[in-house]
């Protein structure tokens, strides 16, 4: 939205005067991403996949008994996708939820990708043979329905022959997205929490991807714990400061005369 | 109106014995606003009615064309009247505290300023720029809206000032109060030890109770601004369940002050019209300084919904609703019935509308106690049942705060005849409409219609039926509060020497501007101002 770029340049100029202007007119570092939030209880298209294998399967056969991590690649992507497949895979050993919790797709956007380029990238991460990870293409259309319904964009450069794209792994829940994920910093805490919450269990906490200023709670996604952070100190200061003000204002007693 | 004669009651104190000591006519008073407050509020009060007038039409669907403006509106009717009804409280406390301990005169004239200009900042954010994030302004909405970027800076701009002249204000009181009282006897704590000297006013230990946690309500407001400033100039965004704490922590709490301070007015002139004191004493200072804790905690009840807050802290949201209104609410209710009770009692406008007041608050007192219970408020959760009890207990302030405009008209007034046949009709319509208008917002919640729809569905077409009849009933209220409102500001015309110096210019001298006793002024015989 415009006026969360406008907004802090216009504060800047008219604050300038009371505080020394560190980040004006610049780009937030950490600005709030609202695609993760967007997408959840999103309907997945229900569209025919072809597997590494050669089968043709529905997509909705692969939700129907347990969660679907979905995630989107290109076999010859010379820049995230190896890296994001090589994290997602490492979270879920870490998580060791995968055949019992949910099972994993990594469905390629490039129309030139086929099967055997599936059966290669599985091969690349060591993940062949493993039949709780699905590699995938898909025809143009039934494609562009599903990025089009979990908001995932990809554009080709033709100068470099390479696609410009984004790095997400979303749950999908009986057809619906329950969680999404952006890759970036804290991609593994984060996944942790998603498994969590694909087992049934209700976590009261939500990690936006970004740099929040003194957060009340925080969440352990290992221990299952919740705990204080500084943000509660701060819930405290309105009356620390009325009680000294008080104490400061009656200390010398009533004047007399 | 009815008009009991003066006498003396069996077991009641009667003109002789509480007459209070005369005040010493060399010691200065603080410098009266109250008469510029008085038209301030009065001319305010009246357009941010209006608004709401017009809120009520669109949702009804009578206003066809203008229901983009409906946001914005809702926001400056909010926030406007929940300020209004604070600094006029505010400023009725410190008239009632005038003849107890010496404010500032410097302070109460920055007062009624910043808040002027705090206003009109208000309104260029919300007229020029559209500004409609509501009148609590939760986090994040103000910097996502579809509103220019200048009008949400030129609103924390507002709040900034507002905030800023407020504490300012609020410390002189209790510097004030300082001055004159020990920390203890400010909170009445010998009452609690059984004795019962120095005599402390009840109106001192409320407002000294209100002031303590108006600096938390503010200190916290203050703290949301530095955040929503430092995400402006650093793009780092704070944590919203933190926000939300501390933007109910102060505004849950500003508005319950407001109540808080308009009782303390009662507490100061109804005993005046009743002929008999109203003291202080342990159940009082027990009732208002568990108040100082309850209230801080009661806020809780706002974040039901939000399931990161831990249960305990639900919890305790729900028992520190039910307690707020205990001590505070009970007591004074049932302390003013007895006060009443037998007495020489002396309706007039002025003793009418507190003593309505008192029951508006304890009415929307009830509407909130049911809301703040965690199983009912899962239905009435942000239906209309909330701005109903609000509604309820908010009316009732201001009927507190308009009765005492009168009352400090009428001390200006001396042996004016009140027109009483006419107040009967005024207040008569008065509540009759407003027990209409409110009613529309209590069926709504029952019904579940939601709060903060400029135009219902097809699903709650019921919802727009209640309204069009609240717009009905609200204008007769509105129609009704302007003649009441001629009456106050005619009431000080008699004494309007003595009124229209002492609203604000001069250095007043106690005594010079008021009559020695305020019953004189009334009509009375009996005085009840107890001071030491
Ligand atoms: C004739 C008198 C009044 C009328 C017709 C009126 C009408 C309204 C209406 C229609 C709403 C919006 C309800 C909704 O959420 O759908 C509203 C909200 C509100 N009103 Fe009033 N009102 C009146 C008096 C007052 C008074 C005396 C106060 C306070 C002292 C007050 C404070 C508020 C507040 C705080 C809100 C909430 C705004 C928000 O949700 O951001 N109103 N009023």
């Amino acid at each position: 939205m415009w006026i969360s770029k406008s907004v802090p340049v216009s504060a800047a100029c008219l604050l300038a005067v009371l505080v020394a202007p560190a980040g004006v007119g610049a780009e937030p570092p950490g600005a709030v991403s609202p695609t993760e939030s967007r997408l959840l209880n999103r309907s997945v298209p229900d569209v025919p996949l072809q597997l590494a294998d050669g089968r043709t399967v529905s997509m909705s056969s692969l939700w129907q008994d347990k969660p679907l991590l979905v995630t989107f690649f290109y076999r010859n992507c010379h820049g995230i996708c190896s890296p994001f497949l090589g994290w997602v895979r490492d979270a879920v050993r870490d998580d060791g939820g995968s055949g019992r919790d949910y099972r994993i797709l990594a469905l390629s956007f490039d129309e030139e990708d086929t099967a055997a380029d599936m059966r290669s990238q599985a091969d690349a991460l060591g993940l062949a043979g493993d039949p709780d990870w699905l590699f995938a293409v898909a025809e143009p259309e039934a494609l562009a329905r599903v990025t089009g319904a979990l908001d995932f964009w990809y554009r080709l450069d033709p100068a470099t022959g390479q696609y410009d794209h984004g790095a997400l792994l979303a749950a999908v829940h009986e057809g619906r997205v329950a969680r999404a994920l952006l890759g970036g910093s804290g991609f593994v805490e984060r996944f942790r929490i998603m498994a969590r919450e694909l087992r049934g269990e209700f976590i009261p906490f939500y990690t936006v991807p970004n740099q929040t200023a003194w957060r009340c709670f925080s969440f352990d996604p290992v221990s299952g714990r919740l705990y204080m952070d500084w943000g509660l100190l701060i819930l405290g200061v309105p009356t620390l400061v009325a009680m000294a003000v008080t104490f400061g204002l009656f200390r010398r007693g009533p004047r007399r005369g | 109106m009815h008009t009991t004669p003066a006498t003396t009651y069996p077991g009641t104190i009667g003109a002789a014995d509480a007459a209070a000591p005369s005040r010493d006519l060399a010691v200065p008073e603080t410098q009266s606003t109250i008469y510029a407050w008085m038209l301030t509020t009065a001319a305010l009060f009246v357009i941010l009615a209006l608004l709401g007038v017009y809120m009520r039409l669109v949702q009804g669907g009578a206003l066809a064309g203008l229901e983009s403006w409906f946001y914005p509106m809702m926001t400056l009717h909010g926030i406007g009247m929940a300020g209004l009804w604070f600094v006029a409280s505010m400023a009725c406390a410190c008239e009632a505290l005038r003849k107890h301990v010496l404010a500032s005169s410097a302070v109460a004239v920055f007062a009624l300023a910043g808040t002027v200009v705090g206003v009109v900042l208000l309104l260029v954010s919300v007229f020029m720029g559209r500004f409609a994030a509501g009148w609590y302004f939760l986090y994040p909405l103000p910097l996502q809206g579809e509103w220019p970027a200048w009008s949400a800076v030129t609103f924390l701009l507002a709040l900034t000032v507002l905030g800023v002249t407020w504490l300012v204000w609020s410390l002189d009181i209790l510097r004030a109060v300082a001055v004159k009282y020990s920390l203890s006897h400010a909170l009445g704590w010998h009452y609690l030890r059984g004795e019962t000297e120095p005599a402390v006013p009840p109106a001192v230990i409320i407002v000294t109770v209100s002031m303590i946690v108006n600096v938390v309500a503010l200190v916290a407001a203050v703290v949301v601004l530095v955040l929503f400033y430092l995400e402006l100039l650093t793009g780092r965004p704070s944590d919203a369940l933190l926000m939300k704490n501390l933007t109910f922590l102060f505004g849950h709490t500003l508005v319950n002050l407001a109540m808080y301070l308009a009782i303390a007015v009662v507490y100061d002139a109804l005993p005046d019209y009743a002929g008999r004191p109203w003291k202080a004493n342990k159940i009082v200072a027990i009732s208002w300084n568990s108040v100082l804790l309850i209230v801080l905690l009661a806020y809780f009840h706002h974040l039901y919904m939000d399931f990161v807050q831990p249960a305990t802290v639900q919890y305790i949201g729900q028992i520190a609703s039910y307690a707020a209104s205990l001590p505070a609410a009970v007591v004074t209710i049932f302390g003013a019935l007895l006060l009443v009770y037998h007495a020489p009692m002396r309706w007039t406008l002025a003793s009418v509308l507190f003593f309505l007041g008192l029951m508006g608050w304890a009415i929307g007192g009830i509407g909130a106690v049911i809301d703040s219970t965690i199983v009912a408020n899962v239905r009435l959760h942000n239906t209309l049942w909330v701005p109903a009890h609000f509604h309820t207990y908010m009316l009732a302030g201001f009927g507190i705060i308009v009765g005492h405009f009168y009352h400090c008209g009428r001390l200006q007034a001396q042996g004016r005849a009140e027109r009483t046949g006419y107040h009967t009709v005024l207040v008569t319509l008065l509540v009759a409409s407003a027990c209409g208008f409110l009613a529309m917002f209590y069926v709504g919640g029952a019904y579940s219609v939601p709060r903060r729809y400029s135009v219902y569905p097809i699903e709650l077409a019921h919802g727009a039926t209640y309204a069009l009849w609240a717009a009905v009933f609200a204008s007769v209220f509105l129609l009704t509060t302007v003649l009441c409102l001629i009456e106050v500001v005619g009431s000080w015309r008699k004494g309007a020497t003595g009124g229209a110096e002492a609203w604000v210019g001069k250095s007043a001298v106690a005594g010079s501007l008021r009559p020695s006793t305020p019953n004189a002024a009334i009509g009375t015989s009996a005085v009840s101002r107890v001071d030491q």
